[in-house]
């Protein structure tokens, strides 16, 4: 039996990667030429590119506070998301008493959306005095569920004979995880710095709420603001959505392979 | 994993890259950014014009107003020094009321030195 062609398959499928891309190839082209999105007839191709609005964005809003905050924040939040998920996740691979009971908790609190929880939230971090403060904004992300399950999912993929042989060689359960467990664990190491880091990256709420002066501003705050003083700016505006978005595009497309492999992992086991 | 594969693993190669990337660009810039905007004004037929009167403009979404004022020499060039902007207008007026169009400079850091096209002078309009 003759095999259908491929390129059909492909055809289609370049067709609708590119549908997808011309939201960012707009961002971008709009960065470049300033246009006006509801200038009629549009330009396809970009009319006198120039990088100036970039330089605008730069100097014009103090960007480099609010890149520094963000990646502050976002390093806070990835490096204990691998802390807190690796332990925990490490710990669900254990039998010990209540084990479901806890597995359960944590699947049912994935149901309750951020947005119900941040009053709570909000008088957790003000009782601990960290309101306007880095660890303030970061704290909400410093474990998140559904990253502990990737890393349980990865460690109950380590053959149990790895983990006894290095039991016996009188390895501390601390010694496992960081020996053992986690250089067997890079694409789900690799999946909670993308995940953690685009959630921190992007995150408006629990940064609104927490944050109270303009100094200590992450990105989305800063082109909120950046939205509600300036007025004409639409090349300025788009050059900072494209700064803005520039880093964790990086991220993703660094760790792309191992994230994909993060996510699939352990989704056929039961 | 040897210290080789370390090193060109793309998590450490492309901060690697633009961490260098910026500093050659923050070393370019501490080496040009003394704010020194120099040009020429000359008339239709190409003439230097001295004593000239430059106004240059701060002009970005907040600000539009004047930010400095310089005459030219018997060379009909000028300077300004310790601009610190990035974005302007610069217009040449002559003591017989001729003026040059404002011109738009727009510069890719602050402060940085730039030397700018002939501003020509023409008859006033009207």
């Amino acid at each position: 039996m003759r095999r259908a062609p491929s390129w059909p398959r492909h055809a289609i499928m370049v067709v609708v990667s590119c549908l997808m891309l011309v939201p960012f190839y707009w961002v971008l082209k709009t960065s470049l030429t300033g246009e006006n999105i509801y200038a009629y007839p549009p330009h396809i191709v970009p009319v006198d590119p120039h990088l100036f609005h970039y330089v605008d964005v730069w100097y014009l809003i103090p960007f480099p506070r609010y890149l520094l905050n963000s990646v502050i924040v976002t390093t806070m939040a990835i490096c204990g998301n691998l802390l807190f998920n690796t332990v925990a996740g490490y710990a669900l691979t254990k039998q010990f008493p209540g084990r479901r009971w806890v597995v359960l908790l944590f699947l049912s609190c994935m149901l309750i959306p951020f947005q119900a929880t941040i009053i709570p939230a909000y008088l957790i971090t003000s009782w601990l005095g960290v309101l306007n403060t880095y660890l303030g904004v970061a704290l909400p992300l410093l474990s998140t569920i559904i990253c502990i399950f990737i890393f349980k999912a990865s460690f109950e993929a380590v053959p149990k004979s790895l983990i006894d042989a290095a039991r016996v060689d009188g390895l501390s359960e601390w010694r496992i995880v960081v020996r053992i467990m986690l250089p067997l664990s890079k694409a789900a190491i690799a999946t909670n710095v993308v995940l953690t880091f685009i959630w921190s990256w992007n995150a408006f709420l629990w940064p609104l709420i927490v944050i109270r002066t303009s100094e200590m501003q992450t990105l989305p705050l800063g082109l909120a603001r950046f939205l509600s003083v300036m007025e004409d700016t639409t090349g300025a505006l788009f050059a900072f959505v494209v700064m803005v978005l520039v880093p964790g595009l990086t991220i993703f497309l660094m760790a792309q392979k191992e994230f994909i492999r993060g996510l699939t992992s352990g989704a056929t086991k039961g | 994993m040897s210290w080789r594969r370390i090193l060109t693993h793309r998590f450490v190669v492309v901060p690697l890259a633009v961490a260098l990337l910026a500093a050659g660009w923050n070393i370019y810039i501490r080496f040009n950014d003394d704010g020194l905007i120099e040009g020429e004004v000359r008339d239709r037929t190409g003439a230097p014009v001295s004593g000239a009167t430059v106004v240059f403009f701060e002009r970005n979404f907040v600000y539009y107003q004047e930010k400095q004022r310089t005459m030219t020499d018997a060379h009909g060039t000028y300077r300004f020094d310790g601009m610190q902007v990035h974005v302007g207008q610069l217009e040449a007026r002559t003591e017989d009321g001729r003026h040059s169009e404002r011109r738009q400079l727009r510069l890719w850091f602050r402060a940085q030195n730039a030397e700018v096209a002939p501003l020509i002078v023409d008859a006033p309009r009207g």
